[in-house]
């Protein structure tokens, strides 16, 4: 995302420059040498080298590694030419074939993750389309209210949603007083709908703010025009609202269905093995002696898994931005 | 109490932290080595040249097959001076110590002390031996002596300057089978894994008769829980099944263990955490949990205000035919302190301190000969509720270890593992 807002923003560094232009910025007193505008992209490049490529390079070395003979703790090697991809054959094995004990939990993290995003577009859709068109003169508040469970780590939060979900707690004293739930229910026992609202609570507002942004800058001359034409108050919605927020509803979903792939502490709270998702074999692997190896393939097969919704998106944007 | 918020403040062997979320620095070590680690991958790692030699042999020791590591160095004179001005590095489980026996310590020998925790031994070798960590006193685990040794990681003991073993310890702790003639370590705790159970909820003599099997008794569905970890839940499973070699190679053994551990996940929604019995038992969340016995001694202090100590109840093999275990302190070959470290093995030694961390702290048991069963309910250390949690030596003779793998056979149990915890 960062490239495309750059496009944006950067003026336009012109590559080739005439003699003649390049003589007239000196008679205007703006030349700049060749190299000026490009380095001002050197710091994000420093910080991209060092703390993302640079990592992602070990983890590859990691996955494609070995073991120090003696505690069997992964030994990443640097050199190409040596990599071996035992462990990478063996991770596939386990998520096909006849020994795929890592497919159930694929398909549950697909299921998981899409119902989670699926729930938090329509839930994060409807309260950021009202504050942005109904919030008057306390959008702000909204917007601070909405904002304020980040004051308080994700971690302290998901302890409070286990003693509220807990056999005897709040959940289920209010679902049984109001006859909602016939008899108390153990949400944290590896349910997998218990997974699905804590991935949603922890992540929906990733998915408001991008929306909330969007929507806000809907010219309001635009909906009355739609309803001057003819378009009732649903049809406005689908045939101007809806265009026009596609895509904060594309950033939104790329901001919440990736970090949600490899989440693993949300199903350690809330659920059991029975709803471990993908984050987790990554975690199993990282805490096994002797997986280090496979951890790091687990982490290269996933990224390759999300860099197709990522081009997608990219591209999407990039069509958007030429339109 | 808030000192041991469950939440936070773990406590215990293997404590809560593990399910923490700062825990992942592990992960971040794994993928920014050391720099030692850098230099050293000028070679093809895991070969010869990087490991100094060939791999090395490592022995596997047993009670049957007791093993003299090997002396890498001679042990420091009995006559070096004590340190003056020095701070005591420990390198520990966290909460795994009372912070008051340290301070105590500390005003003895006029030194400062830093307490410097892990959450497993994975992590934990893998800090000490790039140097990442350089600790004075580590508490390694008798599975990983054998290859700390051949690593060269850890200082033999000079016994001149820790008379207290001798003096206080039972004699199986004299001359360990994993550690012939204690070349490298003390003893530290020792413990039973059992069944952790509400009493309020489940009479005694139904778990007594039911034994590992009541968790798999579908009136308890949703209301039991088993450690994560791969040896103790497993090995529990193999009981269940009879076999009662808890380091079993055989592949169908293993295998139908596995079976019985994802029909407990599946069907009786077990939970698989390391809280669970100290911290969750106490609760009223989980009415069965597999338990180590220091873990339940420790409970008491998680019960909520108002609730009787009885309601929790331990049940280990009344034929001591369980799974016991021990803990030991070793002095790591980073000491910067060798004098002050002897020092601090012989002070946790001690009776009165060993006594003071055990009773009012750590709720897992030294071996101390001093420590007579029959006195430690009376003094209310252990709730009168939970006989069994009182590790005698009798427990050591007939138990079963949970012992060092080879890597084949760790193999074999980790796939194993990993199919449980994959949800398959």
């Amino acid at each position: 995302m960062p490239e495309t807002q750059q496009q944006v923003v950067a003026p336009p560094p012109s590559r080739r420059r005439s003699r003649r232009d390049r003589e007239a910025a000196v008679e205007s007193g703006v030349w700049y040498p060749r190299w000026y505008w490009p380095s001002f992209a050197a710091p994000a490049t420093l910080w991209l080298l060092v703390m993302f490529v640079l990592p992602f390079y070990v983890v590859i070395c990691v996955a494609f590694g070995t073991l120090d003979p003696i505690f069997r703790n992964p030994l990443p090697v640097y050199q190409p030419w040596w990599w071996s991809f035992q462990h990478l054959g063996e991770v596939i094995g386990n998520f096909v074939g006849s020994n795929a004990i890592y497919q159930p939990a694929l398909i549950r993290t697909l299921a998981f993750v899409f119902s989670a995003s699926v729930i938090c577009l329509v839930l994060g859709y409807t309260v950021a389309y009202y504050v942005a068109q109904y919030g008057g003169r306390r959008k702000g508040l909204f917007l601070v209210l909405l904002i304020s469970p980040f004051w308080i780590s994700y971690l302290m939060r998901i302890y409070s949603w286990q003693s509220l979900l807990t056999e005897d707690g709040f959940i289920n004293d209010a679902a049984t007083f109001l006859h909602l739930l016939p008899s108390r229910v153990n949400w944290l026992d590896g349910r997998p709908i218990t997974v699905i609202l804590g991935l949603v609570y922890g992540y929906i507002p990733y998915m408001i703010l991008p929306l909330y942004g969007q929507l806000d800058r809907i010219d309001q001359n635009l909906l009355q025009a739609g309803r001057d034409l003819g378009a009732n108050g649903a049809q406005t919605f689908w045939r101007v609202t809806l265009p026009l927020s596609h895509q904060a509803i594309l950033a939104g979903l790329v901001i919440v269905t990736l970090p949600m792939f490899g989440d693993y502490y949300t199903n350690d709270l809330l659920g059991s093995p029975r709803t471990a998702m993908y984050g987790n074999l990554i975690d199993t692997a990282i805490g096994n002696p002797g997986q280090g190896p496979q951890a790091g393939v687990l982490v290269l097969l996933l990224v390759l898994l999300l860099l197709i919704p990522m081009t997608y998106y990219m591209r999407q944007t990039r069509r958007a931005i030429g339109a | 109490m808030d000192r041991r918020d469950p939440r936070y403040g773990s406590y215990g062997r293997r404590p809560l932290s593990r399910r923490e979320f700062l825990r992942r620095s592990a992960g971040a070590a794994l993928a920014v080595p050391s720099l030692s680690a850098i230099l050293s991958a000028c070679s093809k790692p895991g070969t010869a040249s990087s490991q100094g030699s060939s791999t090395p042999a490592l022995q596997y020791a047993s009670p049957d097959n007791p093993v003299t590591l090997p002396l890498n160095k001679q042990p420091i004179p009995a006559d070096t001076p004590i340190e003056k001005g020095a701070t005591l590095q420990v390198y520990n489980w966290s909460d795994y110590l009372y912070k008051k026996c340290l301070n105590e310590f500390g005003e003895k020998f006029g030194c400062k002390w830093e307490y410097t925790t892990f959450n497993n031994m994975e992590e934990a070798v893998q800090k000490i031996s790039s140097g990442q960590v350089q600790a004075d006193v580590f508490f390694p685990t008798v599975n990983y002596l054998s290859r700390l040794v051949v690593a060269d990681l850890l200082d033999p003991l000079q016994h001149d300057l820790i008379p207290n073993l001798a003096a206080n310890y039972w004699p199986e702790f004299q001359n360990p089978f994993y550690d012939q003639g204690w070349h490298y370590t003390v003893p530290y705790t020792i413990y039973t894994t059992g069944i952790g159970y509400r009493r309020d909820h489940i009479d005694d003599a139904e778990v007594a008769d039911k034994q590992y099997s009541i968790f798999w008794d579908p009136k308890f569905k949703g209301k039991v829980g088993i450690y994560d970890d791969y040896r103790e839940a497993l090995g529990m499973a193999l009981l269940k099944n009879g076999v009662s070699d808890t380091n079993t190679s055989s592949q169908s053994d293993i295998d139908a263990a596995k079976s019985e551990l994802i029909d407990l996940v599946n069907n009786q929604n077990s939970s698989v955490d390391i809280n669970g019995a100290y911290a969750k038992l106490p609760d009223d969340v989980f009415w069965l949990h597999q338990a180590w016995s220091g873990d339940m001694i420790g409970a008491k202090w998680y019960l909520p205000k108002g609730t009787a100590q009885d309601v929790l109840g331990y049940w280990y093999p009344e034929d001591g035919k369980g799974v016991v275990g021990n803990d030991c302190i070793a002095i790591p070959s980073s000491v910067q302190n060798p004098r002050l470290a002897h020092e601090f093995l012989n002070f946790m030694l001690d009776q009165k301190y060993a006594m003071q961390n055990f009773a009012q702290w750590n709720g897992y048991q030294p071996p101390l000969t001093s420590i007579d069963p029959s006195t430690l309910i009376p003094k209310g250390i252990v709730p009168k509720s939970e006989p069994m949690s009182v590790v005698t030596p009798q427990d050591f003779d007939a138990g079963y270890w949970l012992l060092e793998l080879s890597p084949s056979t760790d193999q074999i149990w980790l796939n194993a593992w990993d199919q449980i915890k994959a949800g398959a």
